[in-house]
């Protein structure tokens, strides 16, 4: 068995630790025995997602929203967004997540165009949502609890159809109101959670492979790994936001 | 505005009487109290004080230090914020301590390292005849921002002082973008691509691919680290400076220092350092363009980078263990990087200890670990012969370095300094220590106070 990954972007969205996601879900294959091959598609790179099996995006600055922007408009839009419907898993953090949506607002409301592969848009606020936090995943994303580290001033806001994640149980999540967090649609999973997200979270980890295998090879099961290190860091943090 | 300042004196100076008769250190506390009765108490205490300053994310310690040994062996009266309190209360306390009770300096002379957000603050009110700084890179996003904002941050500071000397790095494409807005005297310091003589790989993660003018991704002729090297916009134009002071060859690269061939001003000279590593290279570099335009003779300027006091644990020594230890602040990925490079250029077995805190002074985000390329500790194979984590965040710490590739066997968890230091006492390999800086504060003393050494702010 192997899993490819994809690592959408990685020249610009790499702003918190992203590359820590892609490794953890490489190592975990490994240790497995499972093949894992990484492609970066970086700006401007023929993305061909068909070929890959999971595709990571992670987080961006401000600062190179506009390079991003032009070449996801000149095709990758439509891309993407064909390769969710057909239920490629994605993972998404921050920027990566906001990207999939409908649409960013800025507080002075100006409008960015985003991919529209979810049923959600982000609005600009003046507040910054940022700390250790936790929240809860939905039953069809697992069920565990994941702890993480926001930091966004974007509010994201669900369509009536689209089912959050999970829900926050320590922090600010999708808005900071109405205590969503998260975007959980075919096999995206979407999320506010950046940096060492899954290291610590090996649960949702290996979900996210089984879904990437299961699609590929119609079933797989996942042997066990030892995971005190993991579990350990984990519920650290679990008590420390209690 | 004398009476003002008269008791806004007096009132630091009792503050600071009163912390060292409690232990504590002293050296913030005092300028806060005192700017909260006079704000521009800086202002008037630093106008007849000429002042080098030295601002940027990496390096901002060694390069002040690097400084004040050339003006100590220039023989000038200066002072400088050497506990490292490098916010305009910090700094403004220094200058409390450096002046008589009605305002008068006590020195001609200044050096001040001056936090990159705190340059807004602090520039305006100290007026330096030349700033430093040193670089940039993406540092403690949830207290800095992204790294675009700590450079109009640090452009919003020198608007205003035309007369400033500039001395910028002139490979870094985030801070030399500050001559093209600053109608200031810049001089340039940098690596040529004959220093460049391993020419490094574009990094895993980079902080400036593309063009701060034009959002153009760049082209480089060479790299030297990060996003550091021989830049150009294949669009706009905008390209890297050709340096005044140019480090053009690297002679010899050691664990007590390097030495290189540089230009300075038009002058060839041989360099030796008593830092390692190629971003204390560039520290020297930067430097010797300051010292230089302060009036000091290449020559002095040079001597003094052989033999400076380098700062609190920056590749700092102590007689720890049978073979000794060097501490080594981490804060950011590039900065982290820089001495996972140099770890693995050593020669040597090692012990490794690294304190990961997630505190105010620390960045309470500690995914920048990820960013950071600790997978050159598992490429060292057995000569890394054992890791201790440490630190509030041990554990995150922990996984960070078991995901880089390091066998499980070779990896611990302690959680006490205590137990640390006293098991390291008993060591016969050589020990490097790498916390983060709160960390540091409490590893250090209690390395302190086994084997010796002073107090911060002593
Ligand atoms: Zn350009």
């Amino acid at each position: 068995m192997e899993l490819k990954i994809c690592h959408l972007y990685p020249d610009v969205l790499n702003l918190y630790g992203d590359t820590g996601n892609i490794l953890c879900m490489s190592r975990r294959l490994q240790w497995r025995g499972i093949g894992v091959s990484v492609t970066n598609a970086p700006i401007g790179s023929p993305l061909g997602l068909s070929q890959y099996d999971l595709v990571f995006i992670g987080g961006g600055q401000d600062f190179e929203q506009q390079v991003l922007l032009d070449d996801l408009h000149r095709g990758r839009d439509k891309e993407i967004l064909a390769a969710v419907e057909d239920g490629l898993p994605f993972l998404t953090i921050c920027g990566g997540y906001q990207m999939l949506g409908a649409y960013y607002e800025t507080h002075t409301g100006e409008r960015c165009d985003f991919i529209g592969a979810l049923d959600l848009y982000t609005k600009g606020s003046d507040t910054r949502m940022i700390g250790n936090y936790k929240f809860q995943c939905s039953e069809s994303a697992g069920g565990s609890v994941i702890v993480g580290f926001e930091n966004h001033s974007g509010k994201t806001y669900l369509g009536p159809s689209l089912e959050p994640l999970g829900h926050v149980l320590k922090g600010f999540g999708n808005n900071g109101e109405d205590g969503t967090e998260g975007a959980h649609y075919k096999n995206v999973f979407g999320t506010y959670s950046h940096g060492p997200l899954l290291p610590k979270n090996p649960a949702f980890c290996d979900l996210l492979l089984k879904t990437a295998l299961e699609r590929k090879y119609g079933k797989a099961e996942l042997a066990p790994l030892d995971d005190a290190a993991e579990l350990a860091a984990h519920d650290e943090m679990c008590k420390k936001l209690e | 505005m004398k009476i003002k300042v008269f008791f806004a004196l007096l009132l630091g100076r009792l503050v600071r009487w009163i912390s060292r008769v409690i232990h504590r250190g002293g050296t913030d506390m005092p300028g806060r109290m005192a700017l909260k009765l006079c704000p521009q108490l800086l202002r008037y205490l630093a106008k007849d004080v000429k002042a080098v300053a030295i601002t940027g994310t990496n390096g901002k310690t060694s390069s002040a230090r690097m400084v004040e040994q050339a003006f100590a062996d220039a023989k000038l009266s200066y002072f400088s914020n050497r506990s490292g309190a490098n916010l305009i209360s910090g700094i403004t306390t220094e200058f409390i301590m450096n002046a008589t009770l009605t305002g008068k300096p006590k020195c001609d002379y200044a050096v001040i390292e001056c936090d990159e957000a705190a340059a807004v603050k602090v520039f305006p009110q100290l007026r330096p005849k030349v700033v430093i700084v040193t670089n940039l890179f993406r540092d403690q996003l949830d207290r800095y921002g992204e790294v675009t904002h700590t450079l109009s941050n640090i452009r919003t500071a020198l608007t205003g002082l035309p007369e400033t000397t500039l001395c910028l790095n002139a490979d870094c494409s985030l801070t030399a973008s500050l001559a093209g807005d600053l109608p200031n005297k810049v001089i340039w310091y940098g690596l040529e691509k004959s220093a460049a003589a391993h020419d490094a790989p574009e990094p895993p993660v980079s902080d400036a691919t593309h063009c701060i003018r034009c959002k153009t991704k760049y082209d480089y002729d060479y790299r030297t680290y990060a996003h550091l090297g021989g830049f150009r916009c294949p669009k706009c134009g905008y390209a890297r400076h050709a340096a005044d002071v140019a480090v053009t060859e690297i002679v010899e690269q050691k664990l007590d220092g390097s030495t290189v061939v540089m230009d300075v001003r038009g002058e060839r000279k041989l360099v030796r350092t008593n830092l390692p590593a190629v971003y204390n290279i560039y520290n020297a570099a930067g430097a010797l363009a300051a010292v230089t335009e302060m009036g000091i003779d290449v020559d002095t300027g040079i001597a003094a980078l052989g033999h400076f006091n380098c700062g609190f644990g920056r590749m700092e020594q102590f007689p720890l263990g049978k073979a000794g230890a060097r501490m080594v602040l981490v804060k950011n990925p590039a900065g982290c990087s820089q001495v996972l490079n140099f770890l693995q250029e050593m020669q040597e077995h090692f012990v490794l200890v690294v304190c990961l805190n997630d505190r105010g002074a620390d960045g309470t985000d500690i995914s920048w670990i990820w960013d950071a390329e600790f997978e050159k500790l598992g490429a060292l194979g057995p000569r890394l012969e054992k890791v201790i984590v440490s630190g509030d965040r041990a554990s995150d710490m922990l996984l960070r370095i078991k995901y880089a590739g390091v066998p499980a066997e070779r990896l611990t968890l302690e959680r006490s300094y205590e137990t640390i230091v006293s098991q390291l006492n008993d060591e016969t390999l050589p020990i490097v220590l790498m916390p983060t800086y709160t960390a540091m504060l409490e590893l250090r003393s209690t390395v302190v106070r086994h084997v010796g050494g002073s107090e911060f702010w002593e």
